[in-house]
C-alpha cells in the first residue's frame, strides 16, 4: 500500500491535493478577511503618546484615556506611532490591509475619503448629542461629514498665516507696520530680507500633502477651486496665478528650494534659526516657538492677498475617527464623542487644553471659545483668533488622484520653472478624468 | 563488497544519502526564499489584476492596472528616472570600486587603513548616511554650498534643484557603496596569478599596459558580476529607496521618483494595492529581461565559449 494513499481514518488525500490545497489557501490568504480577537483593551494609535516627542501632547493624551479608563469597563491603549512612520509610512495602511487595523486613530482630511470610502470609518452621531453637534461650526466640520453623520471629532483647526523673524525685520530697518499685505509687496519684501546666509521667504517645497494643504489659500483668494459638480474647475486664473506666486518667489532667489528640519512646517529650524527671515507656517508654530526657540522674537501676519483677490486661509487639523471593522465600534465611537463631543464642560475643556496647553490650536467647538476665552486672548493666539482665523476654509477632502494631480502642478511650476497655464490645463484634464470614474462620498 | 558498505546503516547507496544530505542543507534556505520571496511574489502577481483599497476590498479588473500604467504620468516619468540613475551609478560603481581596489590592493599598513575607510559608509544606516548629507547640501549654508561659493558657484540647490537633485543621489550612492564593490574587485584582483605581472614587466609592458592587457581582460567575470548587481541595486536595491524617501521624496518636480519609490506611494500612501502591485510586476519582468540580456551578451559572464 502507497503512503499517501490513506491518511489517518482512512481519508483518501493524495499528496497532489496536499500540495494543491496548501497553495490555494496561501494564495487566497489576502482575499480573505480577517477577524479582530475579541478581548483585550481598545487600541489607540497616534503620533503623540505615550512617549512621543512633546510632553505636553503626550500629557493630554494619556491624561485623557485614563479618566476614560478609571470611568469605563472598555479599556482603551494608547500607541504611540512616529509622526513620520504615522504621516508618510506604511504602519497604518499594512494594519489594515491586514485586518489588524487600531480601534481609534486620528486623520486629517487629506485622509477622510480613503477612510470613509474604504468603510472603515464608524458612525459617530448615535453618540453626540444635538447640541454638541450644533457646537460644530459647518466649515471645520463639513470634511467629517457625510449625509449630515459625523464620520469624525476635530480636536483642533490649524489656520496658515506667516510669521516673520522681528530681529531680521529690525536689521532691515523695517518694524510690524512693514508686513506686506499683497503678494507682490510679500515678494518684494522676501528679496530686501534676502542675504548670503539668509533667505527672505519661505514655503513649502517638499510634495506631499502638506505642501498641497499650505498652497490651497493662494488658489481660494482669487476665487479658485478644485472642483464643482463633480467637474474640474482647476484650469483658471486663479490656479495659474498662484502657481505663478509661489513660482516667482522661487525664481527670485527669495526662497529655498530646500528647507531645513521636517520641512516648510518645522518653524524652529527655519524661521528662528535664521534660515529665513518670514515663514510660511499654520497655528502650530506658536507651540513649536514656545518650546524649541523660547526668546526667539517674532510676530505673525495674515496671508496677503492677490490684486483682486479676497483674504482667505485653510484651517485643517487631526479628527479622532473610530474603526467600524475594529472589536468593539461602539465603544470607541463612545470615546471619540465623549472625549471631544460631549456638552460636559469637561469635554469642552478637554478641547480648550489641547489647544491652549498641549498645542497652540483654534477650537473646533464654539463653546470653547466662550469657555476658554481668556486662553484664546492671550499673544498670538489672539492674532489668530481675531484676525486670521475668521476667514478660514476647511482643508479639501479629495481622493489621492486629485491631490497627485494638484501636487504634480505645484512642484513643476515651482521648482522646475514650467508654465502655469500648461500645468493648470494638464492637471485639470486629469482632475476630470478622475472625476468621470469617481464614485465614493462627496469631495469637498 | 563495496555496494554493501555503501548502504551500510539506513540500507540507502552512498550516493543517494549524500543526496538527501545536499537537500537538506539547502532547505532552510529554499524555504525562506519561498516563503519570504517566491511566494510575496506570485501574490503581488495575483493582486496585479485586482483593485485592492488596503480595507479588505478585491475587485477583478483584468489587465485595467497594466493598463493604467500607460497612461500615468508619474510612473512614466518614474521609467525616464530611473534608467538615468542606473545608466549613471553602474558605471560610477564600477569605475569607483576598481579604481579603489587598485589604490589598495597591495599589502600595507596603510591599505588596510584605507580599505577600511573605503567601506565604512556600508557600516552605517542608510537613513543616517541621507540625514548627514542632506546638511552637507543644505542651500547656502551646508559645507559643500559654502565651497562652491569660494569658486564663485553660489546659490545652487544641489537636493531642490531639479537639474542636479538626481545627480547629487548619484554621488550620495556611489559615496555609500563604493567600498562594497571595492571588496568584490579585491576579491578578483587577487585570483589573476602574479606571474603574469611579472612577465609583462620583464617584456617592458607599464602598469597601464599591465591594467589594459591583463587585469581588465581578467576581470571580466567580476566586471560583469559588479555591473549586473550594482545595475539591480540601482533599481531595486534598498538606497534607491532609503536615500529619494528621507531627501527627496522622489521630488523637486518628481525628478528623483524612482519607480520603487513611487510603488512605495501609490501602494502605502493612496492604498492602491492593486495598481503597485501591477507595477512592481512589471519591475521585475523588466529587471530579469535586462539580466538575462546580460547573460545571453557575456555567455553567463564568461564572456567566451568554452571559457
Amino acid at each position: 500500500m502507497r503512503a499517501e494513499e490513506t491518511l489517518a481514518g482512512g481519508t483518501s488525500i493524495c499528496r497532489r491535493t496536499i500540495i494543491a490545497g496548501a497553495t490555494g489557501a496561501l494564495l487566497t490568504a489576502p482575499f480573505i478577511g480577517r477577524a479582530h480577537a475579541a478581548s483585550g483593551p481598545l487600541t489607540f494609535w497616534q503620533p503623540h503618546a505615550p512617549g512621543g516627542p512633546v510632553p505636553t501632547q503626550a500629557a493630554w493624551f494619556e491624561n485623557t484615556v485614563q479618566r476614560w479608563n478609571k470611568q469605563n469597563p472598555e479599556q482603551i491603549n494608547l500607541v504611540y506611532v512616529p509622526n513620520s512612520e504615522y504621516m508618510n509610512g506604511s504602519k497604518l495602511q499594512t494594519a489594515f490591509a491586514s485586518g489588524e487595523g487600531p480601534d481609534l486613530f486620528i486623520i486629517s482630511p487629506g485622509d477622510f475619503l480613503r477612510y470613509y470610502n474604504g468603510g472603515i470609518l464608524q458612525d459617530l452621531s448615535p453618540f453626540i448629542d444635538a447640541q454638541a453637534q450644533a457646537d460644530f461650526p459647518a466649515n471645520v466640520i463639513a470634511t467629517r461629514r457625510v449625509g449630515g453623520k459625523f464620520f469624525g471629532v476635530p480636536m483642533e483647526v490649524e489656520p496658515m498665516a506667516m510669521y516673520y523673524s522681528v530681529e531680521a525685520f529690525e536689521k532691515a530697518g523695517l518694524n510690524e507696520h512693514d508686513v506686506p499685505q499683497s503678494w507682490e509687496a510679500l515678494l518684494e519684501l522676501g528679496r530686501k530680507l534676502t542675504s548670503a546666509k539668509q533667505y527672505g521667504l519661505l514655503f513649502e517645497t517638499t510634495p506631499g500633502y502638506y505642501q498641497n494643504y499650505t498652497w490651497y489659500p493662494f488658489l481660494w483668494q482669487g476665487h479658485g477651486d478644485i472642483q464643482a459638480s463633480n467637474k474640474s474647475v482647476f484650469n483658471s486664473p486663479a490656479t495659474i496665478q498662484a502657481l505663478r506666486f509661489w513660482q516667482d518667489a522661487i525664481k527670485s532667489g527669495s526662497a529655498p528650494r530646500k528647507p531645513l528640519g521636517g520641512g516648510g512646517w518645522d518653524i524652529v529650524p527655519n524661521l528662528a534659526s535664521g534660515y529665513c527671515a518670514i515663514q510660511n507656517c499654520g497655528i502650530w508654530g506658536i507651540a513649536a516657538l514656545r518650546g524649541g526657540a523660547k526668546d526667539f522674537r517674532y510676530g505673525v501676519f495674515r496671508l496677503p492677498v492677490p490684486p483682486g483677490g479676497e483674504y482667505m486661509t485653510i484651517g485643517g487639523g487631526w479628527a479622532f475617527v473610530a474603526n467600524a471593522r475594529g472589536r468593539n465600534p461602539e465603544a470607541a465611537a463612545s470615546f471619540c464623542a465623549w472625549a471631544l463631543a460631549s456638552s460636559k464642560p469637561d469635554s469642552v475643556q478637554r478641547v480648550i487644553d489641547w489647544c491652549t496647553v498641549a498645542k497652540s490650536d483654534m477650537p473646533p467647538r464654539n463653546s470653547a471659545f466662550v469657555q476658554g476665552a481668556k486662553a484664546f486672548d492671550t499673544d498670538f493666539l489672539k492674532v489668530f483668533k481675531d484676525s486670521i482665523y475668521p476667514k478660514a476654509r476647511g482643508e479639501p477632502r479629495v481622493p489621492p488622484p486629485i491631490y497627485q494631480a494638484i501636487s504634480q502642478a505645484i512642484q513643476a511650476c515651482q521648482l522646475n520653472g514650467e508654465d502655469p497655464a500648461k500645468q493648470a490645463d494638464l492637471a485639470s484634464q486629469q482632475i476630470d478624468g478622475f472625476l468621470g470614474t469617481y464614485s465614493g462620498a462627496p469631495i469637498l | 563488497m563495496h555496494a554493501s558498505s555503501s548502504r551500510r546503516g539506513s540500507g540507502l547507496t552512498l550516493r543517494r544519502r549524500e543526496r538527501i544530505a545536499g537537500v537538506l542543507f539547502v532547505l532552510p534556505d529554499l524555504l525562506g526564499l519561498a516563503l519570504f520571496a517566491f511566494l510575496p511574489m506570485l501574490l503581488a502577481l495575483g493582486i496585479g489584476f485586482f483593485t485592492v483599497d488596503g480595507f479588505d476590498s478585491y475587485r477583478f479588473i483584468g489587465m485595467a492596472n497594466y493598463r493604467r500604467m500607460v497612461h500615468d504620468q508619474l510612473f512614466l516619468q518614474s521609467q525616464r528616472v530611473t534608467p538615468e540613475y542606473v545608466a549613471a551609478l553602474a558605471p560610477s560603481l564600477y569605475l569607483s570600486g576598481l579604481g579603489l581596489a587598485l589604490l589598495v590592493q597591495r599589502q600595507s599598513r596603510l591599505s588596510g587603513l584605507l580599505r577600511t575607510m573605503f567601506f565604512m559608509p556600508q557600516m552605517v544606516s542608510l537613513v543616517v548616511v541621507a540625514i548627514i548629507w542632506q546638511v552637507l547640501l543644505v542651500d547656502k549654508l551646508g559645507i559643500v554650498s559654502q565651497g562652491l561659493s569660494l569658486f564663485s558657484v553660489a546659490n545652487l540647490s544641489l537636493l531642490g534643484d531639479p537639474r542636479f537633485a538626481l545627480a547629487s543621489l548619484v554621488v550620495i550612492s556611489v559615496w555609500f557603496l563604493m567600498g562594497f564593490y571595492m571588496l568584490i574587485f579585491l576579491g578578483g584582483l587577487q585570483d589573476i596569478p602574479r606571474e603574469y605581472y611579472e612577465a609583462a614587466r620583464m617584456d617592458g609592458a607599464t602598469p597601464v599596459k599591465s591594467l589594459f592587457y591583463i587585469t581588465l581582460p581578467l576581470l571580466k567575470p567580476t566586471s560583469f558580476f559588479v555591473l549586473l548587481v550594482s545595475a539591480v541595486a540601482a533599481v531595486a536595491g534598498s538606497q534607491a529607496f532609503d536615500l529619494v524617501y528621507v531627501t527627496t521624496k522622489g521630488g523637486p518636480a518628481n525628478s528623483t521618483s524612482f519607480a520603487i519609490y513611487y510603488i512605495y506611494q501609490e501602494a502605502f500612501q493612496y492604498s492602491e494595492f492593486g495598481y503597485a502591485s501591477a507595477m512592481a510586476t512589471t519591475l521585475v519582468v523588466m529587471l530579469m529581461a535586462m539580466t538575462l540580456l546580460l547573460f545571453a551578451l557575456t555567455h553567463g559572464g564568461r564572456f567566451e565559449q568554452g571559457q
